[in-house]
């Protein structure tokens, strides 16, 4: 293997890795915030991507039309994770760990046929937009255009919600909230809207990760099932609630699959679930986590 | 007096035995073979339960050891012709071997991480299956496993696997009222009292882990020749879901709530099934709708319905 062979792979590692980031940034700040595990996450990202290639279809124009389609898409989502919030969610932020992740396991179920009933069962495919649909030369070896903005915008989305959450108000109120929910409440701030708030958040990421991810691969039923379990070791690796963590496990995550389908392609994602055990039972917290919140 | 005693407390089951036992006289074929699926996944749900209802830690990875039941017998039969009760107690053994290895690392966690490590495992074992073209057939599966003569009318196979769920049931039974199974009860309420008392509380959850995981791979080995064909989706963390569904349908408090979800479920499923492929979304609502309005699951709320009740009538036989 080359220099510029092992470098592509580095890339190819790491933009795989700001998708998985991207949903389980979502992921780990319900859970920091609302201590809910939400399994439907992927799924809301799939929905994403099938709302994206919607309003593509709208739009339709090869330069401009991804652009548009993907904030198009992510608002939509926000608006619908601020539905589920107040209809479902709400309901169970009092309830038993099982009682939640069951909910939330019902929601992917539900979301996939709504997916079936709504888009169909076919494939979806969205082009890569003008000016992103080449290869540009790293080193001598040659490296889609697009995977350059979708690691961009991932480093864009890691900072932004890092500002959010340290710089601006509703940022503090919900790390206050994190800390003690009832005094938060006390001084006067709805809680409960601050929640609403972030799952609208958390679902308008995830709306955007599928709106990147539709020209890159096209849009299966079923992609959800399998990439969740993909954000959960990363969730697990990088600590549960912590967004720095979320993005050194999706970089982990990422990087160890992309070397190992090169080197054993078999075994890639088992040991991506041998990296997860293996941190679980050594340091179940993650490199990231406080120990023992459960 | 006595006898109806007995017969209020025990009234019901010997209604449903008398029930399996006569249904499949009247029905047809196709509901044989859903009778069938309800005892199978009944068993496979009540070993579930060992570690929900009973120890209080969800395992989202329990189709790990379905899965290792259901592939032992299949090759085992498929490539080698061993007779089935050897495949069957080999299945157990390998489930239980299995269980204990990652059982050794799951009892150290609990709550969430507990959930998320036996996932993980799971789909360990989902992967290897999923890949190991040459051994497992990987996504193809296994086809035409043959079954034995004996057991080939789908009639008699209901009748075996009834006797086999019925004699699994009474062991838990077993398990679950000895001072084993009150141990797990403790360690499922306060941990922390129990450990204080000198309960190896790690010890006592990884052997019920054990029995959990043999006792899904009981199941699983009852699956292979009634499906007659298996696919790596078996061990998929989507079908650890189901037993976590009838659990909670059923209500995991008592021994036979997932027994009762795994009726529901299964009979559900296969009606629906009949006149639309959008069945996820009907269970989906259905366990949302549960999660919401029925926390305790079915049985539980016909419990705290009648508990007044069967308080007063206890208080009366005493005085």
């Amino acid at each position: 293997m080359t220099g510029s062979q092992i470098f592509s792979q580095f890339l190819s590692g790491v933009s795989r890795g700001m998708i998985l980031f991207f949903i389980s940034s979502g992921l780990t700040l319900i859970f920091g915030v609302m201590n809910i595990l939400n399994f439907a996450h992927a799924s809301f990202w799939l929905v994403g991507a099938y709302f994206t290639w919607t309003f593509w279809k709208i739009f339709y124009s090869p330069a401009f039309g991804l652009w548009i389609s993907i904030p198009l898409a992510a608002l939509t989502m926000a608006g619908i994770g601020w539905i589920i919030e107040v209809i479902l969610i709400r309901r169970v932020y009092e309830r038993s760990l099982p009682e939640q992740l069951l909910l939330t396991y019902a929601l992917v179920l539900v979301i996939g046929d709504v997916i079936k009933l709504t888009w169909g069962v076919e494939d979806r495919i969205v082009t890569r937009p003008k000016g992103m649909d080449g290869f540009i030369n790293i080193f001598g070896a040659p490296f889609p255009t697009y995977y350059i903005f979708v690691i961009g915008l991932g480093g864009f989305v890691a900072w932004g919600l890092w500002w959010l959450l340290h710089k601006t108000k509703f940022g503090r109120t919900v790390r206050a909230s994190v800390f003690s929910r009832e005094m938060v409440g006390a001084l006067g701030i709805p809680v409960h809207r601050i929640y609403a708030g972030v799952f609208a958040l958390s679902l308008f990421i995830a709306g955007l990760a599928g709106g990147v991810q539709a020209p890159i691969s096209s849009i299966t039923l079923g992609m959800d099932m399998s990439i969740i379990v993909e954000c959960f070791a990363v969730v697990v690796i990088g600590g549960f609630g912590s967004l720095p963590g979320a993005l050194v496990g999706s970089l982990i995550v990422g990087l160890v699959y992309a070397f190992a389908i090169l080197i054993i392609p078999k075994m890639a994602l088992v040991l991506i679930f041998v990296v997860t055990a293996i941190v679980l039972i050594v340091r179940p917290w993650g490199l990231f986590g406080t120990p023992m919140r459960a | 007096m006595l006898k109806l005693v007995v017969f209020r407390s025990y009234g019901w089951l010997i209604l449903a035995v008398a029930a399996s036992i006569v249904l499949p006289m009247v029905v047809g074929v196709f509901w044989v073979h859903v009778l069938t699926e309800i005892l199978i996944m009944g068993l496979f749900a009540t070993s579930f339960n060992l570690l929900f209802g009973y120890m209080g830690q969800l395992s989202f990875g329990q189709a790990a050891y379905y899965g290792i039941g259901a592939y032992t017998t299949a090759l085992m039969i498929t490539k080698a012709s061993i007779p089935l009760p050897i495949c069957m107690i080999t299945s157990i053994l390998l489930a239980g071997i299995c269980a204990l290895i990652f059982g050794y690392f799951c009892v150290r966690l609990i709550g969430i991480y507990f959930a998320i490590l036996t996932m993980a495992f799971g789909q360990l074992v989902f992967y290897i299956i999923f890949q190991w073209y040459g051994f497992t057939g990987g996504d193809n599966g296994i086809q035409g496993i043959p079954v034995p003569l004996l057991l080939q009318d789908p009639y008699v196979y209901y009748y075996f696997t009834l006797a086999v769920v019925i004699a699994a049931l009474i062991v838990m039974w077993f398990i679950i009222n000895s001072p084993f199974g009150y141990t797990m009860r403790a360690i499922r309420d306060n941990s922390n009292r129990t450990r204080f008392i000198g309960i190896n509380i790690r010890q006592y959850m990884l052997i019920n882990f054990v029995i959990s995981g043999m006792f899904a791979g009981l199941a699983g080995s009852l699956w292979a020749p009634f499906n007659r064909s298996i696919a790596p989706d078996l061990a998929n963390w989507g079908h650890s879901g189901i037993p976590v569904f009838m659990a909670v349908i059923g209500g995991p408090l008592g021994f036979f709530g997932p027994l009762v979800g795994s009726v529901v479920y299964t009979f559900l499923s296969a009606f629906v099934t009949g006149f639309t492929e959008y069945w996820p979304i009907i269970i989906g609502i259905i366990i949302i709708l549960i999660v919401l309005f029925l926390p305790g699951g079915i049985l539980g709320t016909l419990q705290q319905k009648t508990q007044p009740a069967e308080i007063n009538n206890s208080k009366k036989e005493t005085g």
